[in-house]
């Protein structure tokens, strides 16, 4: 396992790539607009204007004799960030987000930043190499290069996502679950004629933390994919394949710095889709990718070493005239897999978070609920960790990381009906995972995950124009472990989404949301010390916790991207632990959003 | 192409099965062993009834039980309030992990007193076991001692009352309040109500205290010598102690006041603490030179008002000082 295979294999390969094939610039959104030069403005102005205010109240048995938490907070923030993009020449452009933020109450200054948000320079070399430098998003395969979606969320409802949109776009979350990083990448591509039909090769550089000069070495981040297209393999069935070599290899720099510790972390897989069959109502695709991961941990002399492997396959039906498909995937990520920029979360429990992160005389910290996931910035985060970041099993325990959960084994199902404006659209997800290695014990857990999500577009059953939509979301956790009773696990989670979107005139939005999560249970949650080790169970997790969350409010559009929304929106939380009781949290809040 | 087809699944298979293989040893410690039921095997016991510490004897205790648990080992004397805690995780307590050698986790220092050894589970409220030990003299600090103030300071220590401020009866060597080193501690209150110009009173400590004309430090490298000190307050606020440490510049061997060249902590010590409390700096930080350091003739010990923030009348301010030791290369280890 030690030695590269896969590495090498992507070296040659990535050589083979570079023999003297017709090549060609790769179309996508790292080229300068593709306008007649006429058309074109040399420079160009976009930007964002935000407004919010709101103002949080907290109440409950949690906070019965406390006298030193602040029953009631006002804060806000007013920014705009101007975008500038210019063209200096067809080849070439440059783009930069200029930040002017003030926030509620700072007034002659204080409270007030100007800032740089992104910078970056993109081109094309020679009409073929396509190049980027700067600020940038990233992403590759889901075992690789990829960041997972938050949990606690399966099908948002409309009142609660102009919140979510605000963490988007400070966290840099992106479509197609991108990572911001700063750094340089290249892109070009080759054309054939036989067998082939096109192969992409792109790489990256990305210096992902800075050095403190003494203990903390820099951190770069680099990798680079190889993609190939097929041509017909089998003209009866329409059978064409698309694979790929993927490649991350993160690395501390021990010269900067007196930093004498580091870490190597180099994953290396190969993923595929063949499309098996296909004809104007069906088509039938075997995908999948399996590799493996390395990880170096070097202080001095003292070496930690350890490698795994991961396995995911699966078949994929698609049913055209419904538009109905349907995959099954057998997924086993061993227990020491470690790939760091596909398993970092968003969520980052450690972060302070920025409402009432401590309440009570003893400033015992509140738990983590629905209210903190769909508002505060504060606990998300892009950053890549170097060890498994805690999470709550309460809202994600099956894949707490996502698809590159490692100590996995088991079966994935999703199904998915309709398009986003059709009557109806439907999906369901399950997976039936277990553990591969035992923690704390030999026995294994069982988790069962199910995920339903449905949208009604209610206007479409009644012939209106004006938007009337419905959302469902439902999921269904259930993580069981036998053996001795001090062993024994049983956590069940039920988080139920129900959203109403009614435009009552042109525009003119009422908006309700409502999010109830009841988790009862125990479980163990190990400490992890580096990378997948387990440490400790420092103590018995259990629930007993409900909690309801409830939306209400209006929005006005102005045109799209130009919105006012006001809203109100109440958290009951009745989560009895030991160092803390019941709490509610009410807020209300105003964002004014125009993009332009 | 049916070859094709069985090489392409024999491949897949062969990935397939190298793909699935994992070391599947348990991780992480054995959750019976750390929330199984807990089972008392050998109570607490200590390895001398009594000891001493100025001799360089240590004792360490004994228990053992069925599961890893945190357990905590506090010792209190019972005559002087000294507290020292031992906290450690596992199954058992041995000579490794619970090992004392009389130092203080709080001031004061121990003396030669009986003193009360809790064992306790933190988080099991259903177990506690109480011994006592004899201390027969209490340990021995490595360091310069500067001054102690166990015995009488004769002529080393020069009161200045310029302006009749300080509370003389309150003011100086006294046994008081429990010592944090020994049974005496100096102490110095006054109110800044006759001239109101923050300052209230001061002693010079001649370095004639230590028997020599000159303090003999352990390093004269004025980054790895720490100057250490115990703070005696009441969290009563106001209170600002300035320490300066006089060069001999003229050289006759005795402080000059106005003459000899004082070096201090910028930013001094407002006081905000209740009971003893240890205070170092390394000597660099008073800006001295290694040359200057050789020739340290008195240390002087102020009491200041925070006039700018005294309420009319002023009220009164004051703190204890003792054990002043120089270490070489870290601060003391209590």
């Amino acid at each position: 396992m030690k030695n590269f295979r896969y590495i090498l294999f992507f070296a040659l390969l990535t050589l083979f790539g570079g023999l003297p094939f017709g090549s060609y610039a790769q179309d996508g959104s790292a080229l300068p607009t593709e306008k007649p030069k006429e058309e074109r403005p040399a420079v160009r102005f976009n930007g964002l204007g935000r407004t919010i205010l709101q103002d949080t109240q907290i109440d409950g048995d949690a906070l019965a004799g406390d006298t030193v938490t602040s029953r009631r907070l006002t804060d806000g923030e007013f920014l705009l960030d101007l975008e500038i993009n210019a063209q200096p020449n067809e080849k070439t452009e440059v783009g930069s987000i200029l930040r002017l933020r003030n926030e509620f109450g700072g007034f002659f200054g204080a409270g007030m930043s100007v800032e740089v948000r992104e910078l970056w320079a993109r081109g094309i070399i020679a009409d073929a190499l396509e190049y980027h430098v700067g600020d940038m998003d990233v992403a590759m395969t889901p075992y690789t290069f990829y960041f997972f979606d938050e949990e606690g969320s399966v099908n948002l409802p409309e009142a609660f996502r102009a919140q979510r949109e605000v963490i988007y776009y400070e966290q840099f979350y992106h479509e197609g679950n991108t990572r911001r990083v700063q750094g340089a990448k290249l892109d070009f591509g080759l054309g054939f004629t036989k067998i082939l039909r096109e192969a992409d090769f792109n790489a990256f550089i990305s210096r992902v933390r800075g050095t403190d000069f003494l203990i903390t070495p820099t951190r770069f981040t680099s990798g680079g994919q190889a993609s190939f297209t097929t041509r017909k393999l089998y003209s009866d069935w329409n059978t064409k394949a698309d694979f790929g070599f993927n490649l991350v290899h993160t690395f501390d720099d021990l010269m900067s710095g007196d930093a004498n510790r580091g870490i190597r972390n180099t994953v290396g897989t190969f993923n595929w889709n063949v499309q098996i069959f296909k004809d104007e109502d069906y088509a039938l695709n075997f995908l999948g990718e399996t590799g493996m991961s390395r990880v170096i941990d070097k202080e001095d002399s003292t070496f930690f070493d350890r490698d795994d492997v991961f396995l995911d396959v699966g078949l994929k039906f698609l049913w055209k005239k419904p538009n109905v498909s349907v995959t099954a995937s057998f997924v086993d990520v061993g227990p020491d897999y470690f790939s760091m920029a596909a398993q970092s979360r968003r969520i980052d429990l450690r972060n302070e978070r920025a409402l009432y992160d401590r309440i009570g005389n003893e400033a015992a910290r509140r738990p983590l609920s629905m209210f903190d996931i769909t508002r505060d910035r504060a606990l998300y985060t892009f950053e890549l960790s170097d060890v498994l970041m805690p999470y709550d099993p309460r809202f994600s325990n099956t894949m707490p990381y996502g698809l590159a959960t490692p100590n996995r084994r088991g079966f994935r199902f999703t199904a998915e009906q309709g398009a986003d404006q059709d009557l109806v659209n439907a999906r369901i997800d399950a997976a039936a995972m277990t553990e591969i290695r035992g923690q704390g014990t030999e026995e294994l857990k069982d988790f069962l995950l199910l995920r339903g999500s449905a949208n009604l577009n209610v206007n479409k059953l009644i012939d209106w124009d004006s938007r009337q939509r419905i959302t469902l979301g439902y999921q269904y956790e259930s993580t069981q472990r036998g053996g001795l009773p001090v062993e024994q696990i049983d956590l069940v989670s039920n988080l139920l989404e129900v959203g109403v979107e009614t435009e009552l005139f042109d525009g003119f939005d009422i908006l309700l949301g409502m999010k109830f999560l009841d988790a009862r249970g125990n479980e163990f949650i190990p400490t992890i010390d580096q990378f997948n080790e387990v440490r400790d169970f420092p103590t018995r997790f259990e629930a007993d916790d409900r909690e309801q969350l409830y939306a209400a409010g209006f929005r006005y559009r102005f045109k799209e991207g130009v919105y006012l929304t006001i809203q109100y929106h109440g958290l009951n939380s009745r989560v009895q632990r030991p160092e803390i009781d019941n709490f509610n949290l009410n807020q209300v809040f105003v964002i004014y959003n125009m993009m332009f | 192409m049916k070859q094709s087809f069985y090489f392409t699944l024999t491949l897949l298979i062969a990935v397939l099965f190298a793909a699935c293989d994992h070391d599947d040893t348990p991780d992480g410690p054995s959750i019976e062993d750390r929330f199984g039921p807990f089972e008392l095997r050998d109570s607490l016991q200590v390895s001398a009834e009594s000891v001493d510490f100025s001799e360089g004897e240590s004792i360490f205790f004994t228990a053992e039980f069925n599961i890893n648990l945190d357990w905590r080992i506090e010792i209190t004397g019972t005559e002087s309030g000294a507290f020292q805690r031992i906290d450690g995780f596992g199954t058992e307590l041995n000579e490794d992990n619970s090992r004392w050698a009389g130092r203080t986790t709080a001031l004061p220092f121990f003396k030669q007193e009986t003193c009360q050894v809790v064992f306790t589970l933190p988080g099991r409220d259903d177990y506690t076991d109480t011994l006592f030990v004899e201390v027969l003299g209490s340990r021995n600090y490595p360091g310069t001692l500067f001054a102690d103030f166990e015995e009488p300071a004769s002529n080393h220590i020069e009161l200045g009352n310029f302006e009749f401020e300080l509370n003389l009866p309150q003011t100086g060597r006294t046994e008081d309040i429990t010592a944090a080193e020994g049974d005496f501690y100096y102490s110095m209150r006054g109110t800044d109500d006759v001239v109101p110009n923050f300052f209230v009173g001061l002693i010079n400590i001649s370095s004639t205290i230590t028997g020599e004309t000159y303090i003999q430090f352990p390093t004269t490298v004025p980054s790895q010598l720490y100057f250490n000190f115990f703070v005696l307050h009441d969290n009563s606020p106001h209170t600002i102690m300035v320490i300066q440490f006089a060069y001999d510049t003229n050289d006759n061997g005795q402080f000059d006041d106005g003459i000899d060249e004082t070096f201090a902590v910028e930013g001094d010590f407002p006081l905000a603490h209740t009971g003893w409390r240890h205070f170092s700096h390394p000597m660099s930080a008073t800006g001295i030179s290694q040359e200057k350091l050789e020739k340290i003739v008195a240390i002087r010990v102020l009491l200041i008002s925070d006039n700018n923030a005294q309420p009319t009348p002023p009220l009164e301010v004051g703190f204890g000082i003792d054990y002043m030791i120089f270490t070489q290369g870290a601060p003391l280890q209590l």
